[in-house]
């Protein structure tokens, strides 16, 4: 869970915790009522008694709530190792530290099974922009000097496409409960050539985030037909949509505020940035037919320079003379945090952090005025293989964006010679990724999202003591996103922040009115090309075949 | 011991020392020679271990480190053995030397043969030899170019800097009320991070919604006041923010040199008539031009590996208009892991310093030499 979200947790009263507690009893006495076995009734005892540590309200979560949780959820472990095997086994963990989070989670989580094991583990902590050139830096010049790392899926290329990895055994697989976890992490993500390396610890996606206070207002429903706005006054559902409101709300006022519509992020964000006009081109270049979306498969083409692509640079090309005067210095923590939390603008793609974020953040205005929903869709959707734009029959063409797929756990093969050390490794990166440990971390301050069906069970977080209507809006557009059948799933190819930080220039060219869309998509994709060639094409090919499970 | 007189001592001593000297010499020059080859042997075993010659199982250059360290041991205590007071006098120099070899020279010219490779770390195929290819790529990079273009706008914002810095510096150097007061005050700016002025005044200050340098050029009657989304306008905020960072630097040496004027000049000219404008052309101006050189020179570095203030207010943006080399090197490398390309950008670069401030030394020796 993130930081912010759970700080808005702190801030619910009394009554809400008791509510909570009489929800989890309820909950409790439904189990019996329903007839739950023994073991699915101590399991949910487990995660209700594990998710009042240190319960809503007590303050943030310390190192001994964490070794409490990582004790408390011992049990897989305790059912596959022997108490001491691991004597004499020490382990090096690579990870983050951000916002005193990840490693330092992990390092509570940990301690009961150092305890019961008998491994100990020494910790590489990284800031987070130090993590990719020091990741990059060790493979390179070849200092692997880490047994399990915490990893993005996209840097799975660079780590697992060159076997760096060590293969997950069958007893992990089964340990972890990997068939609970949402559709778009189930294989092919976290695999190559068939094997699996990852053991996901987060969920990451684009969804949108709307102003239900603009969307609901009779006056901008009076003037959206006065003015000839095709349909309803309502939240768009396609691009098309965003881009007519758009251009509408310019100039519009609410409560005297001046209105904008959707919020670009022009500036360049160390590659990160383009994930934005990512979510933006989906709808319109990932045809329902084709896994790929980026790159031709078979030739590593790029398609960044098809109409599909084009047409979602010129949407943002045309929208940004209305938003805000000085969006071209813009990038997405500005639009998200500065401009969308603080009222400027009614549309916004990002990550879960909005939502968490609208009710917490000292800033932000919205916090009872923020809707979502899956990214928008599309009336026409590109097919790269006929080079026609398809009307489907179901309607709109929706693609949610996996922008990042979200954290991993990973043991590297350098464990592999030995036996003991390998399931030393496999042992702790399966503690970390449990299906009960997982759901405390999505329920409290982890830098984690949820990412299991079992986290969008919403009694669970009412009875933590949750909001229920917030909490259902808010996992509802994560969980549609993630179940989507025509989700964008990122290459997870070696170099992929390369490609992208090489677009941001050239886009940041093209909207300052560099080039136009065509030609500015073109050198992108000429330079993408320089990239594949530099990289190896025929390499990225096999990993990208892999990576979609081609 | 009375048999050992001084007379004796004189006539055998020169015997005695002499010998001694020639063994610690033999032992000095041993140690050396030791050091040496044990030096080139690790190296030449690692070299030929990564060039796939051997398999000696090395893992990484470590050895090739130590056997640099025990070979400055050697050596330092190689000088002292052989030369003894001299030898004591180079082993204070040595560290220095040693550490700036393996720090910076050695460096600099593994940098050079890197900008020779094609180095992509994401690359399987890792490091290779790609001949010019990467000065081919670095003269059709526009990014490049443009980056250069706008150092040029940059390195002549230093002379503004320049005359405000002066102006100032008159104005310290007069006898005005709470003048320590301000020289401190006008220290301040210089003595922040660059990263802490562009959040406080790039991110904050010159903040379109927000901030009070956009709510004041609202009153002044402009409509939109975004600092960063128009090329020049956003040029010149950058520059706006580095001359509040570097003007005191500036100052602070020009000031310095009009308290070393000699008074009795300036007063001669008060005495001849002499009116202050033509005191300050005709007399602080020439005299001060040393000082000025100086100044304008030391900035001009500066000002050519400005990066920080552009990476976290512009990016670089709108479209290229604030980028630097520095700012570009730095996404090559970070971003884009492009290390080969990187590094002949950096080097080239460098280069191009060199020539540039040898010439601008060349120049301004001239031109102080003509006018004084």
């Amino acid at each position: 869970m993130r930081l912010q979200h759970y700080e808005r947790l702190l801030k619910l009263s009394r009554r809400d915790v008791l509510k909570g507690a009489a929800g989890a009893a309820a909950l409790s006495a439904a189990g019996g009522l329903t007839g739950l076995s023994t073991s699915a009734r101590a399991q949910s005892d487990l995660r209700t008694q594990m998710l009042q540590i240190p319960g809503v309200g007590k303050g943030q979560p310390t190192d001994a709530d964490w070794q409490q949780v990582g004790e408390l959820c011992l049990g897989p472990t305790k059912a596959n190792v022997q108490q001491g095997e691991f004597a004499g086994v020490e382990l090096s963990f690579m990870g983050l530290n951000n916002q005193n989070l990840h490693n330092l989670l992990f390092r509570g989580f940990l301690k009961p099974w150092e305890a019961y094991t008998g491994a100990k583990i020494t910790w590489i902590d990284l800031a987070q922009a130090d993590y990719n050139p020091r990741l990059q830096q060790s493979i390179a010049t070849g200092t692997v000097d880490f047994d399990i790392l915490e990893m993005g899926a996209p840097l799975e290329g660079d780590v697992c496409g060159k076997g760096l990895a060590s293969e997950m055994p069958d007893w992990v697989k089964t340990q972890i409960e990997m068939d609970d976890y949402v559709g778009y992490l189930k294989p092919p993500v976290g695999t190559w050539d068939g094997k699996t390396y990852r053991i996901s610890i987060d969920g990451d996606c684009h969804t949108f985030n709307y102003r239900t206070d603009v969307f609901s207002d009779a006056e901008l429903a009076k003037q959206w037909a006065a003015e000839g706005g095709q349909g309803e006054w309502a939240v768009p559902k396609t691009w098309q949509q965003v881009q007519a409101v758009t251009k509408f709300l310019k100039g519009k006022k609410l409560n005297g505020q001046d209105l904008y519509g959707y919020l670009d992020p022009p500036k360049g964000w160390g590659g990160f940035g383009f994930y934005f006009l990512g979510s933006r081109a989906t709808a319109y270049a990932k045809h329902p037919d084709d896994k790929a979306w980026l790159f031709d498969v078979d030739t590593m083409k790029p398609r960044v320079n098809n109409p599909a692509w084009v047409r979602a640079i010129q949407d943002v090309i045309d929208a940004l003379p209305f938003e805000p005067a000085d969006q071209l210095n813009a990038d997405p923590g500005t639009t998200g945090f500065q401009q969308f939390l603080a009222g400027t603008g009614s549309m916004l793609s990002w990550w879960g952090d909005i939502g968490s974020n609208a009710k917490t953040n000292d800033s932000s205005v919205i916090g009872d005025v923020c809707g979502f929903d899956i990214l928008p869709g599309s009336d026409d959707v590109y097919n790269p293989k006929t080079g026609q734009w398809d009307k489907l029959q179901s309607g709109p063409n929706y693609a949610p964006n996996m922008a990042y797929i979200g954290w991993g756990i990973y043991v590297m093969s350098r464990v592999d010679s030995d036996a003991k050390k390998q399931k030393a490794a496999w042992s702790a990166a399966a503690h970390l990724g449990g299906k009960d440990i997982s759901l405390w971390m999505a329920a409290y301050p982890s830098g984690f999202q949820p990412y299991r069906q079992s986290h969008f069970n919403i009694p669970e977080w009412v009875a933590a003591g949750y909001d229920e209507a917030f909490i259902t809006d808010y996992l509802k557009s994560e969980s549609d996103s993630y179940n989507h059948p025509n989700a964008a799933i990122e290459p997870r190819i070696p170099g992929i922040f390369q490609y992208y930080s090489v677009a941001e220039d050239e886009l940041a060219k093209i909207f300052a009115g560099g080039s136009d869309a065509q030609t500015g998509a073109d050198r992108i994709a000429a330079a993408w090309e320089k990239i594949t060639e530099q990289i190896g094409r025929e390499n990225q090919i096999k990993l990208y075949k892999a990576s979609l499970g081609l | 011991m009375q048999g050992s007189s001084p007379v004796t001592n004189a006539q055998d001593f020169p015997v005695a020392s002499e010998n001694w000297w020639t063994g610690r010499r033999t032992l000095g020059q041993a140690l050396i020679i030791l050091g040496s080859i044990g030096l080139a042997a690790i190296v030449l075993l690692q070299l030929l271990d990564a060039m796939g010659a051997t398999s000696l199982g090395f893992t990484n250059w470590r050895p090739s480190l130590y056997a640099y360290l025990a070979w400055a041991i050697c050596l330092g205590a190689g000088q002292i053995l052989i030369r003894g007071e001299a030898g004591h006098r180079a082993v204070f120099l040595l560290p220095a030397l040693l550490f700036t070899i393996v720090m910076v020279i050695f460096p600099t010219f593994f940098g050079l043969y890197i900008a020779f490779t094609d180095w992509n770390l994401s690359s399987l195929s890792g490091r290779q030899f790609s001949g010019l290819d990467n000065l081919r790529a670095m003269l059709s990079d526009p990014y490049y170019w443009n980056a250069i273009r706008n150092m040029t706008y940059y390195v002549v914002a230093v002379f503004v800097q320049y005359a405000i810095a002066f102006g100032l510096a008159l104005l310290l150097n007069a006898d005005i009320r709470a003048r320590k007061f301000f020289r401190v005050a006008f220290l301040l700016p210089f003595m922040l991070s660059p990263v802490a002025v562009s959040w406080m005044i790039g991110k904050s200050l010159m903040e379109f919604r927000f901030g009070p340098a956009a709510t004041l050029a609202r009153h002044l009657g402009w409509d939109s006041p975004a600092f960063f989304t128009t090329p020049w306008i956003a040029r010149l905020s950058i520059m706006a923010m580095d001359a509040w960072v570097w003007i005191p630097f500036i100052m602070i040496l020009l000031l310095a040199g009009l308290q070393a004027l000699p008074k009795e000049i300036s007063d001669a000219a008060k005495v001849d008539g002499a009116s202050p404008w033509q005191s300050f052309w005709q007399i602080t101006f020439p005299l001060m031009l040393p000082v000025s050189v100086t100044a304008i020179v030391l900035k001009i570095i500066f000002q050519l590996k400005l990066a920080d203030i552009v990476i976290n207010v512009t990016a670089g943006g709108p479209g290229g208009a604030t980028d630097t080399v520095s700012s570009f090197i730095f996404r090559e490398y970070r971003d884009r892991s492009n290390v080969g390309y990187g590094t002949m950008l950096a080097e080239v670069y460098l280069v191009i310093i060199i020539i540039f401030v040898m010439l601008m030394l060349h120049f301004a020796g001239r031109f102080m030499r003509k006018v004084t």
